[in-house]
């Protein structure tokens, strides 16, 4: 019988730990395990021997590093891996029931955005693993001690990308029940149940007695048969030797109340030997099978927050998305991903639970984009996303990428769509917002709608998606064209809860399309569909009037403990004022009773204060460029020159330039037609394998301030890419960090493949390692001990 | 599991760049108050450390490792190291919720960015100091004393000997630390070092710290400068 058709339905039990017996065999620090299976193959077959004869029914193959990154030959040690563990099952006779697991580790290589590599050649570095395990006739892939999410998704997705084979998934957990990058119990399982894995698990990091909460937590969420591997205890170092203390006896006591929590597959990992599984099968074959349950929790999740779709609404941000906003058109346009990323902050501090992420514009590129904005975003933001598009292409590459379970908006009743749509969802997983409109249009009536919405269920069981992921769009739609429809949408919520106990979602502000005063028919609306049970809001959470009916709602409901969401949001509101939580950003606080101008708002470096007096410069009918050559320039270059001269410090200059920043800002909006004034164009960019960028960002803003427009290649840059963008927007200036002697070497190289490829180009470079006999060693043009200096540079070479 | 040591304002405001006695403006300060307590909170600090035997050669220091003897040559560490017996080589980080309050703060602001990036330089160093005096407490009740800690890359010890301790260690594993291809370590707030265990009280002061460095006279953040 096939492993798939066994999980879940009896006992099964995997195997111990590798790394202390091969120790024991004579394996050298420092030396690779995998090594052995081509050089000492029958070690490795006695093993593997070991736990067949023990009773395992999953024993892994040698290959838990086998990845690219430690070997120039992984399909020939995979291969041997593969052979080794069979012929020792054929010598222990069991090849009736016991299976050969390809044993996948993690790669010891963080990924984009935190580490330096990407989802798409983590895929392939597990990818190249998986292909060689499968055609040398493993049975199972067995993905292990992962302590990221992420790649433990990379490995999930090339897994089904070469194979059919079941997988199953364990992760590392520290006693809080946490990964190594920051996410829980709950939000793994999701992730790893959405990308239709056959088992998920805990390994490794502490031992049966640490594990059993965690086990538990496990059981209480998983709908999937649930794997337990423990090590033999916590290890620890005895004369710089690293001993697991928990016996085989012990071992199997804990094993044995683990196994009565309702786990299904059991087994060991560091410090367990054949010993502990033997007498561990003994004793927990003797106890009741308890199947998998289904639970019926809807998550969204991110990398590190899980957000429940239930009976309490949930708000999802709606601000990234270009439809009728100019500027985000705008920022779109221009590549301007910081504006999106603001957008993406504002509302998580208004209290967004998701962010809707649209990028869709017809000029750009919108599944680059989309990959883009997702990666951008999820790096500065726990927060889970949704991504919104039509583009299918979009819709999976933004699915592919994504850390985490995301909202998926949206699939509609159209055949085409379900088949475009649906597929993606059953492969990476996702909580599917449905919309109950077909070929034939919008059903004007909660009838019609829910007929559809019954379809789309029904669609949802063909792809094995989990009925509780789907979520129906109750189609808000203007109330000034069709007087019935607010009742028909809320009718449609409404039924979508009492008939299918289902979940359902609007996009509120549509109610009011094309009305005077919109803000207070949709807040009421938000409060109708909230008590007709709607599961997700989608609106602008800073929008006073909205969140004011969202958590008066909650605190009402019972649905906000303590009425802590409620106090701490209007301990400070004033009756007669508009309900504008959290919105009372008062800049000159610090500073009660004097007005600043703006040469002294920039100065004392009061940003709220600068944009304001700007404000008030540009009302008065001053020229913006009088202003910034009167009061703002000077008033920045007091600053500078007070930096250089050593009696202003770096943190005041920055001050300054946020303020200066703020001041330019408003210039901008108020010239936003109008083409603009710039001295030249210069490239930054923190050199390949140099990951720290804040020096740089720190010169970007000086001179974005000094009127130079910056294009910021960002930190990690190839040569390549520094030199391409120089030739397509014909720089004259680039400006290079780096900050360890290690990176300096690529910023050489960068400097080399310039003056070849597009001589006559300045560069300028600095960092905390660079000294003027440095920059003079690999080339560069100048060297600029901090911003100022690349600012001076730039005007020498610029000319003012 | 949020950092459990105070982060010292005065540490802060050294790597913000601050020399000397100075007047910080309120404004400033809370921003100083703020970023403090978002690394405090935030933060999931985790340390790994294993004590070896040493043996040192003229500028040759042996690690005794289970099974493997690694080899480090530096004359600043054979001073630092001068009659020790054993080492303990160890790795910290405070995880990467401090990167990503960097990155969230330089969207908006860079001198906020700067203050979270000293705040976290601060936070790391904070927490080895902690960990560093517990270490001194439970060698001194064994008869032992501790030399000040020194890093990979620091003085003449080549930042190639990163991999060495990554590998004993099984830092990436144990911690979540990555050692990029450039020997830069993500989460960026992050220390791996060394520290001698000997039987004598004497302390090389002199090669550790800002004063065994020989960048101190330019540096911004050195300690010596007034």
């Amino acid at each position: 019988m096939g492993l798939r058709e066994r999980l879940g339905k009896e006992w099964l039990f995997c195997d111990g730990g590798t790394g202390s017996i091969l120790q024991k065999m004579g394996l050298k620090g420092g030396e690779l395990p995998e090594t052995w299976n081509l050089t000492r193959p029958d070690d490795i077959k006695a093993l593997n021997r070991g736990y067949f004869d023990a009773g395992s029914n999953i024993v892994n193959t040698n290959t838990f590093g086998a990845n690219r990154f430690k070997f120039d030959n992984v399909s020939k040690i995979v291969t041997a891996g593969v052979k080794i563990c069979q012929q020792a099952r054929r010598e222990a006779g069991r090849e009736d029931d016991a299976y050969v697991a390809i044993d996948v580790g993690p790669t010891g290589k963080l990924l984009e955005p935190m580490g330096d590599l990407s989802f798409n050649e983590a895929v392939d570095v597990f990818a190249e693993i998986i292909k060689a395990g499968y055609e040398a006739g493993g049975d199972v892939v067995v993905i292990e001690t992962m302590s990221d999410s992420y790649e433990a998704k990379a490995a999930v997705v090339a897994a089904h990308e070469v194979c059919d084979l079941p997988v199953i998934v364990t992760m590392v957990y520290d006693e809080s029940g946490k990964l190594l990058t920051g996410g829980g119990v709950e939000g793994t399982v999701a992730m790893l149940e959405g990308l239709k894995v056959d088992a998920i698990g805990i390994n490794c990091g502490f031992g049966p007695k640490q594990m059993l909460p965690i086990a538990e937590r496990l059981v209480a969420c998983c709908s999937l048969p649930i794997v337990v591997n423990p090590n033999a205890g916590l290890p620890r170092t005895e004369n710089g030797v690293t001993v697991y203390d928990v016996d085989p006896n012990e071992f199997s006591e804990i094993m044995e109340d683990i196994a009565k929590l309702g786990v299904h597959v059991m087994g060991g990992c560091c410090g367990t030997t054949p010993d502990h599984i033997s007498t561990m099968i003994r004793k927990v074959k003797a106890l009741p099978f308890i199947e998998p349950v289904a639970k019926d929790t809807t998550y969204v999740t991110s990398f590190a927050d899980c957000v429940k779709i239930g009976r309490k609404p949930v708000i999802i941000g709606e601000r990234i998305n270009p439809t009728g906003k100019k500027k985000l058109q705008q920022a779109l346009r221009d590549n301007n991903i910081d504006y999106l990323l603001t957008e993406a902050l504002n509302q998580e501090e208004a209290g967004a639970d998701i962010l809707d992420v649209n990028v869709g514009l017809p000029e750009i590129d919108e599944p680059v984009m989309m990959e883009n904005v997702i990666m951008k975003i999820q790096s500065v933001t726990n927060l889970p996303l949704q991504i919104d598009t039509t583009d299918i292409e979009a819709l999976e590459r933004g699915m592919r990428i994504y850390n985490g379970k995301p909202m998926i908006n949206s699939v509609n009743g159209k055949e085409e769509n379900i088949r475009a749509v649906m597929p993606l969802v059953a492969k990476y997983g996702g909580v599917l917002v449905a919309l109950p409109l077909d070929e034939g249009g919008i059903p004007e009536t909660s009838d019609g709608r829910i007929a559809i919405a019954k379809r789309l269920y029904e669609a949802a069981d063909r792809y094995g998606i989990p009925r509780k992921d789907i979520v129906i769009d109750g189609l808000a739609m203007t109330i000034s064209s069709d007087p019935n429809s607010a009742i028909a949408t809320l009718d449609t919520v409404r039924r979508v809860r009492d008939e299918f106990n289902g979940h359902s979602i609007l996009g509120v502000s549509n109610i009011s399309f094309g009305l005077p005063a919109r803000e207070l028919v949709n807040s009421h609306f938000l409060t109708m569909a909230m008590q007709n049970g709607l599961s997700c809001a989608i609106i602008n959470p800073c929008n006073g009037p909205m969140m004011a009916s969202y958590r008066s709602y909650n605190a009402l409901m019972n649905l906000d403990p303590n009425l802590e969401g409620f106090i701490n949001a209007y301990k400070d509101y004033v009756t007669g004022s508009s309900a504008s939580a959290g919105t009372s950003k008062s800049s000159s606080s610090a500073l009660s009773g004097t007005v600043l101008s703006l040469a002294e708002a920039i100065e004392r470096g009061v940003t709220g204060r600068a944009a304001e007096a700007m404000k008030e410069a540009l009302d008065s009918g001053r020229e913006s460029l009088e202003i910034i050559d009167t009061d703002l320039i000077p008033a920045l270059d007091r600053v500078g020159k007070g930096y250089e001269a050593g009696t202003v410090f770096l943190p005041q200059l920055l001050m300054s330039a946020d303020a200066a920043k703020a001041a330019f800002a408003v210039v901008k909006e108020a010239m936003a037609d109008k083409p603009r004034n710039t001295k030249g164009q210069v490239i930054l960019a923190t050199v390949k394998g140099d990951i720290h960028d804040i020096g740089k960002n720190i010169v970007k803003v000086m001179l974005e301030n000094y009127g130079y427009d910056v294009i910021d290649l960002g930190k990690d840059v190839p040569p390549e890419v520094i030199v391409d963008c120089a030739i397509e927007n014909n720089i004259s200036v680039v400006g290079l960090s780096a900050l360890m002697t290690t990176t300096v070497a690529s910023m050489e190289e960068t400097i080399n493949l310039l003056r070849e490829k597009k001589p006559g180009t300045k560069v300028v470079v600095g960092g905390a390692v660079m000294t003027q006999e440095y920059a003079d060693k690999i080339g560069a043009d100048a060297y600029a001990k901090d911003a100022m200096g690349t600012v001076r540079y730039c005007d020498s070479v610029f000319g003012e | 599991m949020p950092l459990e040591v105070e982060i010292p304002v005065k540490e802060v405001q050294r790597y913000m760049g601050y020399h000397g006695i100075v007047e910080i403006e309120p404004d400033m300060k809370d921003k100083i108050d703020k970023a403090i307590d978002h690394v405090s909170t935030q933060s999931h600090p985790r340390i790994i450390s294993k004590e070896y035997p040493v043996k040192i050669n003229g500028n040759d220091i042996t690690i005794c490792a289970e099974s493997e003897e690694l080899i480090l040559h530096s004359e600043g560490l054979a001073r630092n190291l001068e009659g020790c017996i054993g080492a303990v080589l160890l790795a910290a980080t405070i995880g990467p919720a401090c990167d990503m309050l960097v990155r969230r703060a330089s969207i908006r602001s860079a001198a906020e960015a700067y203050i979270y990036q000293a705040a976290g330089a601060a936070a790391i160093e904070a927490f080895l100091d902690d960990y560093n005096e517990k270490l001194k407490a439970s060698f001194e009740a064994r008869g032992f004393f501790l030399r000040p800690r020194f890093s990979p890359g620091y003085g003449d010890l080549s930042l190639e000997h990163q991999k060495d301790w990554f590998r004993l260690l099984d830092i990436t594993k144990q911690i979540g630390i990555e050692l990029t291809d450039s020997l830069l370590m993500v989460p960026t707030k992050s220390v791996t070092a060394i520290i001698g265990v000997g039987y004598d009280k004497k302390n090389t002061g002199c090669c550790s710290g800002c004063a065994g460095c020989n960048r101190s006279a330019s540096c911004e953040f050195s300690k010596e400068r007034k």
